[in-house]
This record gives C-alpha cells, structure tokens and sequence, in this order.
C-alpha cells in the first residue's frame, strides 16, 4: 500500500511537481528565515559576551549615539554602594570618513545586500575619557586592540588627550584605504569629518556592531562634532561584581527617572524581544504561504481523487474499507509533504550557504537541526491536513456510486 | 441449499423530485456451484440486481441473503470484509488499477492487509491459469482488453470466493476473445465450484444445464 500510495503520485508527475514546490517554497522560507533571525540573535550574543558592565543613558534611546546625560552624575554614580569603576562617553554618528558619506556609499552600492550591510557599518565616533577606561576591567576595545608583532599598534593613552588620534578597526582599515589600494596602518592618517586623524592603533571584535567605532579621546570627539565641552553621552559602569549590576540599575532607575540603565544582558533580552516580534511577522507571512502549498495540495488531491472515482470503485467493490481509501489518500498527500519538506529545507541549506558566502562577515545564517527539523514537521503536518479534505471526500462515495461515476 | 437468495428486493432512486423504481420485489434463489445467467434489455436492472447481491449497494425494501448471511442486516465494515472475502467481482472494463502490475492487482483486495506469502504464491498461480503467467510484471495499458479480463478473473478467483459475479464481461470484447475469456471463466469455476452469476446481452454463453433468469422493466420473468 505505501508503495502504491508512492506509485501514484507518479502517475502525474508535473502536478504532483507543481504542488511539491508550492509547498517547498514555504519550507524554504521559514527555514530560511528562522536561520537568519538565529544569525542575528547570535550577531548580538556575540557583541554582549564582550560588554560586561552597565551602560547609563537617556531614557528612550535606542543607542549611545542619540544619548545625552547630565555631566555630573558620573560623581554621583561613583558615590553609590559597590561601584568599582565609571567611565564617561561621548557617542555621536560619525561626519564622512575619508570625505566618504554613508548616503554616498550606499547609492554607490547597487545590491540592496550591499546597502543593508554598508548601513550596518556605518561609522560612529566614540570618545572617551582615556584615564577612566583604562582602569575598567572589560574595556572592549582596548581588549580588541591587534597586538604587536601584528600590526596593531598602541591603544589610546593619556598623552593622546585632546590630540588628532583615533584607534581604527582593522574592519575600517580595509574599507577605508590609502590612495594605493593598501589597508590603512598605524601611524598613517584618516580623515574624519574635516579633520586629520593619526591612527595609532588597530582592533578587532569581530562583532558587527562593535567594529563600526572610531575611538577616540572625548575631548577630541566632542571638539571634532562641535558639543559642548563636557557633553557626555553615557557612562560605562562596572560593580565590583557582575552579579550586582541588576540592582544597581534597579537604584539608579528609581533615582533618576531620566536615566535608563541597561545591563547587557537588558539589552540582549529586549533585541530578544524585537527580534521575537519580527519572528511573529515573518512566521505570518511564512504561514500565509502555508495556506497557499496547502491549498495547492488541496487542489492537487481533489483532482487527484476525481479522476480516480472508477478506480477507487474497483478498491471499495474489491473489498477496501473506506478507511483504507482514506489512509490511502492521506498517505499521498504525507508522501508529498515530506518530500516538499526536504526538497524545501534542502533548498534552503544550500540558500544559506550561498548567502553566507556572499555576506563574509558579521551575519550567519545559521540552519540549526532543529529549524530544519521544525521545518519538515511542519510541511509533513501541512501535506497531511490538506490531504484530509480530498480523502475524506474520496472515502465517502459508496462502491456503486464510484463504479457508477461517469468521469 | 441455496447460496444466493434475494426476498422481494426493490430498489428505488431519487431522480429529481420524484423516487424512480428500479426493482419491483425480485425474489430468486440460486444454488451453490450453479452458473446462472442474468439477461434482459438495457435499463431493465441487472446491473442494479448484481449490485445488491455483491453487497456493493444496500437494497430499498427486501432481503438478500449470501451464503445464509443476511446482507441487510451487516454493517459496513462487515460488508467490507465480506466482498473482499466471499465475493469476486468483474466488470464489463476498467477493472483495473492502471498504477499496479498484473501480479499486483490481482491482490488488490489484500494490499492494505499486507500480502502473505502464500497469497503471493495464489496469485502466481492464478495468473498461469489464465495464461498470464509470463505478464506478472506488466501494467494494464501494456495489455488488451482480453488479457485485462483474464486478470480481473484471476482477481475475482484468488481468493477462493462464495460467489463470483461478472457483468457483461465480455462486453468490450471481440467475439473470439470473448469466447476465450468466458472459456477461462468457465473452467475456473467448474474447478474451484464457485457460484457464477453472469450478466450479459449474450445469449450464445449459455449452456442447457445453466440457470437463465430474465428480468423485464425490474420483474423477473417467470
Ligand atoms: N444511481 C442511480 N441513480 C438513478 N438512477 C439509476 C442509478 N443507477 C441506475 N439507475 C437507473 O436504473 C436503471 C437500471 O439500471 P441498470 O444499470 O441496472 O440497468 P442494466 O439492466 O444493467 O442496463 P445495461 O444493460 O444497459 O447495463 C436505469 O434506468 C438507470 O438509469
Ligand atoms: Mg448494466
């Protein structure tokens, strides 16, 4: 029976095709889909594992670059009750780099990819106040500085005070080259904004998120982007130990209404939360789609089983219950499920591949076993149900009326 | 004793407003091992007839009773049971599942049960006896329309059944090929002692030791 349920599938091999990639298409998408919501997630895990302390801001920004706070607090921070380090930072986005705008670069670019990741790497300018991060214990940057033999150079230091210096990404160094073609290196210059900058040194994350920093003294930077003397994006807090933090921020929450206090592990869970939001979205638009195949398979079965009648007569006068004329009937229609279920995660593995060559950094997509898994479940339980309608209707003619039919 | 015996069958179609009767209380007997014959205009209701008596189609008023089992009373899944087992069945065409091989249709009946390899071994049996045995493998639309009955008598025959009816079985088919074809019918039945009922428009089939039961506008004539 199961080879036989095989067998006639094939003996329409274009319909039953057409229905098998109505169906595919959507494994295809949802795997797809989930693999890149996962490569995001992992984007954002991979910046917060570098971030260990606490990050103050203006309430309702969503990023530094927007965030301005009140200069004092960092005095009052220090004051509070296991505070170990705080470090001032001004964030803004950053003027062209090498007379090159980010508008500018992404209508240079024609794939709407390029577009996404040049804005993905759009420049930001971070100052900060040198002698206060370098006594943190996870200053990012500084632990992403490429150290010597490579040709990373030096970190910030307090000689670089107000001067013209800036550590780059190795990311940047690239993007951003001499006149010759070649990457850029320490001790030659970049020009921010309208200014010359010496790079001194170069880092690298490997987050895509962390390598689009320009690093610089807050004095320089608030100078460069014309701020006030003292204004002051966000501080960098670190407890004496990590397990604090959550009631560190609770403190300063309450105390300053003003202030938002993001742990990272915050700001992990709320890019959680948007990226769950968007997983909601993308699962509609992917369940459409379901909707769609199934209708197809639907379609397919139904014409399937009309033009079956006599033959389905000479089963039912051969003595087959109308049980097994259902089974039958659901059996194809699992059959076709199953194999637009591979054919789609398949499709979709080798989607993946090909865009992960193409995006050679920054975000995986990532087709776990378990999406690929959820994938085909979905597509078998997809060719099932839409199956059971024609079966039930298959099922239903009494042997006579099925010998009797005239097609 | 009797295998085969109906009490009074109607049977009546809704056929727009109005209920169409097609038998009018048709009571006949018809004994174990006998070859009858069924004959009489198109439309008269043989076929509707042979329908009941396979359990294929439940009669409007009446009794038909197989074997001592009343037909009337089972459920469906009895009925089920009882045409794969007891009843062997063959068309005037399209007795076949264009998707299986010969070999394989002539287990139609038991492929949802699974295919014992004894039945397998029937089954091979069955289609040499028809003159088959070299076409197991081949589907319907490789083989005429002669070669398509043979297997559908071997179908109806394999497992050894109470009754075996055919309606017009011959009916598609060209007078030699006919004759070989009901020739086979014939002797299969003679050997395994089957009761045979046969619809057909040809009355040349019919032998003097044969039952004839002619049905006229849904009356058996007497
Ligand atoms: N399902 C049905 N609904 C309505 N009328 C039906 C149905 N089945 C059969 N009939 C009618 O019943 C009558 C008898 O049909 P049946 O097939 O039994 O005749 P028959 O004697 O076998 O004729 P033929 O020799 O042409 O095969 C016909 O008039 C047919 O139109
Ligand atoms: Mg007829």
């Amino acid at each position: 029976m199961y080879r036989f349920a095989w067998r006639n599938l094939f003996s329409r091999p274009i319909r039953s095709g057409l229905a098998l990639i109505g169906l595919s298409i959507p494994v295809f998408g949802v795997v797809g889909l989930m693999s890149l919501s996962n490569g995001l997630r992992g984007l954002v895990g991979d910046t917060v594992k570098q971030v260990q302390g606490v990050m103050l801001l203006r309430t309702n920004t969503p990023s530094p670059v927007f965030s301005d706070i009140d200069p004092k607090l960092s005095d009052e921070i220090r004051k509070l009750p296991g505070v170990k380090n705080v470090a001032s930072e001004f964030w803004r986005v950053a003027p062209p780099v090498d007379n090159t705008s980010m508008v500018l670069r992404s209508l240079a670019s024609g794939s709407t990819e390029k577009r996404l990741s040049n804005f993905l790497d759009s420049p930001v300018v971070l100052g900060m106040n040198i002698s206060e991060h370098n006594r943190l214990d996870s200053a990012v940057y500084q632990r992403a500085l490429i150290k010597p033999p490579s040709i990373g150079g030096r970190f910030l230091e307090e000689s670089d005070r107000g001067q013209n210096r800036v550590v780059l990404s190795k990311k940047f160094s690239i993007q951003y080259p001499n006149l010759d073609g070649s990457p850029k290196r320490p001790g030659e210059k970049i020009k921010i904004g309208t200014e010359d900058f010496e790079i001194v040194g170069l880092y690298e994350t490997k987050s895509l998120l962390l390598d689009v920093v320009l690093v610089m003294d807050i004095v320089t930077a608030r100078r460069l982007l014309k701020a006030p003397l003292d204004a002051t994006s966000a501080l960098y807090v670190e407890m004496n130990s990590a397990r604090e933090n959550e009631r560190f921020s609770k403190t300063v929450e309450d105390r300053w209404s003003e202030i938002d206090s993001r742990g990272m592990n915050e700001i992990e869970a709320s890019f959680g939360d948007i990226m769950g939001q968007i997983d909601v979205l993308l699962l509609m638009a992917v369940g459409l789609a379901f909707g769609v195949g199934a209708i197809g398979i639907v379609n397919t079965m139904i014409m399937s089983i009309m033009e079956r009648v006599p033959e389905i007569g000479v089963l039912r006068t051969n003595g087959w219950s109308s049980r097994q004329i259902l089974s039958l009937i659901t059996l194809e229609s699992l059959y076709l499920g199953t194999v637009s279920g591979i054919f789609g995660c398949s499709l979709a593995i080798i989607g993946c591949w090909v865009a992960n060559f193409y995006l050679k950094d920054g975000i995986r997509l990532i087709p776990t076993p378990t999406i690929l898994i959820e994938g085909l479940v979905l597509s078998i339980l997809t060719g099932m149900l839409a199956g059971m309608y024609p079966a039930w209707r298959a099922s239903r003619w009494s042997p006579m009326e099925a010998i009797r039919y005239d097609p | 004793m009797s295998m085969i015996e109906t009490r009074d069958v109607t049977k009546s179609y809704r056929s727009g407003e109005g209920v169409m009767e097609i038998l009018h209380g048709v009571s006949l007997s018809i004994p174990a091992g006998q070859c009858a014959f069924i004959v009489g205009p198109s439309g008269s209701g043989k076929s509707t007839l042979l329908h009941l008596i396979g359990a294929m189609d439940q009669p409007t008023k009446g009794q038909v009773v197989i074997d001592g089992q009343d037909l009337t009373k089972m459920t469906e899944p009895e009925k089920d049971l009882f045409r794969r087992d007891k009843i062997g069945i063959i068309f005037q065409a399209f007795n076949l599942v264009g998707n299986l091989t010969a070999f394989e249709n002539v287990l139609v009946p038991f492929l949802p049960v699974g295919i014992t390899p004894e039945l397998r071994e029937r089954a091979k049996a069955m289609l040499t006896k028809v003159g088959l045995g070299h076409r197991l493998t081949h589907r319907p639309i490789q083989m005429s329309g002669g070669e398509q009955q043979r297997v559908a008598i071997a179908r109806a025959l394999v497992k050894n059944p109470q009754v075996v009816l055919a309606d017009e079985p011959t009916g598609q088919l060209d007078t030699r090929t006919g004759e070989d074809v009901f020739r086979i019918l014939r002797e299969l039945q003679r050997e395994l002692g089957t009761t045979l009922v046969v619809v057909t428009h040809d009355r040349r089939f019919i032998q003097p030791q044969d039952m004839l039961l002619e049905i006229e506008d849904g009356l058996l004539k007497k």
